[in-house]
């Protein structure tokens, strides 16, 4: 297409949209609040993604030995441990520290230290393993707890699984809302674009009469139906990314030990942006593409 | 060139607008098409500029067979006709040059070709001095010379006028004939359906007669041969 010709097609979608203003305004807000919510879908779907990879790369079973073990049986048993193929990595923390380990990650010390009954701590020596694939951290919780002179184990796997199965809840809801806002949305436009057409049925009969090509009498309409969905992607993407950066702040300045890891949001803008901005344009197209199907006779 | 071999057009309730016409259109003629109105003229006319598809037969134009010519090359084959109707057909928002200009800007044309072959055109069909006046400033004899204008600025091969006098008193009426009587003497193939006996009858051209679908009458040097 020739650059002259593009800039004709935009200055007619100018024209149209400019012609049905309230029609086109309505549209363009329509298409915010449905990608407000597309929006909030988005940044769930995209720090579930993240927490589940910061989750696995923290998973490991942690293995109690038996209270008052001594030092070569533990070394016996962790060099057994790692002979296991499912092992990445095996280390023997013994108790002391791993008061420290606690200490640090609660942040509070005074609490971590009145758990001790008297001089006494209540946490076990443990050999913390590292799966090869955390997929089957599971499997080798069951193969750790079969050796002898291991009495508890503790994966947290458990955790994680509620966690995604929540949020796996919680994300179909906001994508189902979502999928249904965009139908309306994709509706709204298709209805501005009929309205365009309509005004312009005598331009439309005059072009096919002298021969312009299909694509020529089309475009204008595509251009006006992305137009609509991209400039109402950029309230949301505003909206979006200040209310996510207060979140953000406020859950990192609560206690430093929390299970929510978000993503930060000098990584998730770029991905919202851009994937925001391409929902508004598919809508648009998609409301476009409507209309001129069923309306637009070439 | 306009063939048409054993061609037939029946609508979906069923009338048959035309039933197996047959007849070649050769470059540089100027024919007329008559006939009582609802006898299939513009039909006809219609299937001529791929308007209407034939139900059964052959439609040649230019040598394309327009059925089966795919739907995004259509605009193509329109491109080498020009067409001008009875109501004009003008945008009422655009100047007669711009009405012009339209025809040019819709098939892609450089922005600096269109202005000095605007001009030209214009000036063709009389309107050099009224270029910037707005359709609704304009006679009805002058807006059908914008339409005839709008007709023939990208060169096509042939003009297709659906009764281009039937808004036009008689003066107004001859000048559109002399018009396409000079764009025909410059090698445009002319057909024109009408209801102007007197217009037939002076210029004494070919002239086909359909009644009831069928061709009657194609005769060179032909009179109307209908009462008003």
């Amino acid at each position: 297409m020739k650059i002259e010709t593009l800039g004709r097609h935009f200055r007619e979608a100018y024209r149209g949209i400019m012609k049905n203003s309230w029609m086109s305004f309505a549209a363009m807000g329509t298409v915010a609040v449905t990608l407000l919510i597309f929006g909030v879908f988005l940044i769930f779907a995209f720090n579930i993604n993240y927490l589940t990879k910061e989750l696995d790369k923290q998973l490991a079973v942690r293995a109690s030995l038996q209270d008052g073990m001594p030092k070569a049986k533990q070394v016996e048993i962790l060099n057994k441990v790692k002979q296991n193929p499912l092992v990445k990595k095996a280390d023997l923390v013994p108790k002391d520290q791993g008061l420290e380990e606690m200490k640090k990650s609660w942040g509070d010390a005074n609490f971590i230290e009145g758990l001790k009954s008297g001089d006494q701590n209540p946490l076990p020596d443990i050999i913390r393993i590292e799966p090869s694939d955390p997929k089957k951290v599971k499997e080798l919780e069951s193969q750790a707890k079969s050796i002898d002179g291991i009495v508890a184990t503790d994966s947290g796997g458990g955790v994680t699984q509620t966690l995604l199965g929540f949020s796996g809840v919680v994300r179909n809801v906001i994508l189902i809302f979502g999928i249904a806002l965009s139908v309306l949305a994709a509706f709204l436009i298709s209805n501005t674009i009929k309205l365009t057409i309509i005004a312009r049925r005598k331009e439309i009969e005059v072009m096919r009469l002298v021969g312009a090509s299909n694509w020529f009498i089309r475009w204008p309409f595509f251009i006006e139906g992305a137009f609509i969905g991209v400039v109402g992607a950029i309230l949301p993407i505003g909206i979006l990314l200040i209310l996510y950066q207060a979140f953000f702040d406020t859950v990192n300045s609560g206690a430093a030990y929390t299970v929510i890891q978000m993503m930060p949001v000098t990584s998730l803008g770029a991905y919202l942006a851009v994937s925001t901005f391409v929902l508004g344009a598919i809508i648009g197209i998609s409301g476009s593409l409507l209309s001129v199907r069923k309306f637009l006779k070439i | 060139m306009i063939e048409m071999h054993d061609v037939w057009k029946v609508y979906p309730n069923g009338i048959e607008a035309l039933r197996g016409i047959d007849v070649k259109v050769d470059q540089g003629e100027f024919v007329y098409i008559v006939g009582p109105s609802g006898a299939g003229k513009s039909s006809f006319i219609k299937l001529m500029y791929r308007e209407e598809k034939p139900t059964h037969g052959v439609v040649l134009i230019n040598g394309v067979n327009v059925k089966r010519v795919r739907d995004w090359k259509i605009p193509y084959v329109r491109r080498r006709i020009g067409v001008v109707f009875q109501d004009y057909k003008l945008l009422p928002h655009l100047s007669a040059y711009e009405n012009v200009a339209f025809a040019m800007e819709a098939v892609e044309t450089p922005k600096r070709e269109m202005k000095p072959r605007v001009q030209e055109v214009l000036e063709l069909v009389g309107l050099g001095d009224r270029m910037k006046a707005l359709p609704s400033q304009l006679s009805g004899g002058e807006q059908q010379r914008v339409s005839i204008a709008r007709a023939i600025v990208n060169n096509p091969t042939f003009i297709i006028a659906d009764e281009p006098t039937g808004n036009l008193d008689p003066e107004n009426s001859w000048d559109i004939m002399y018009l396409l009587e000079e764009i025909n003497a410059r090698g445009t193939t002319v057909v024109m359906a009408t209801h102007n006996k007197e217009i037939v009858n002076t210029m004494r051209q070919r002239v086909i007669a359909i009644e009831q679908g069928v061709i009657v009458r194609d005769e060179l040097g032909g009179e109307y041969g209908y009462e008003d």
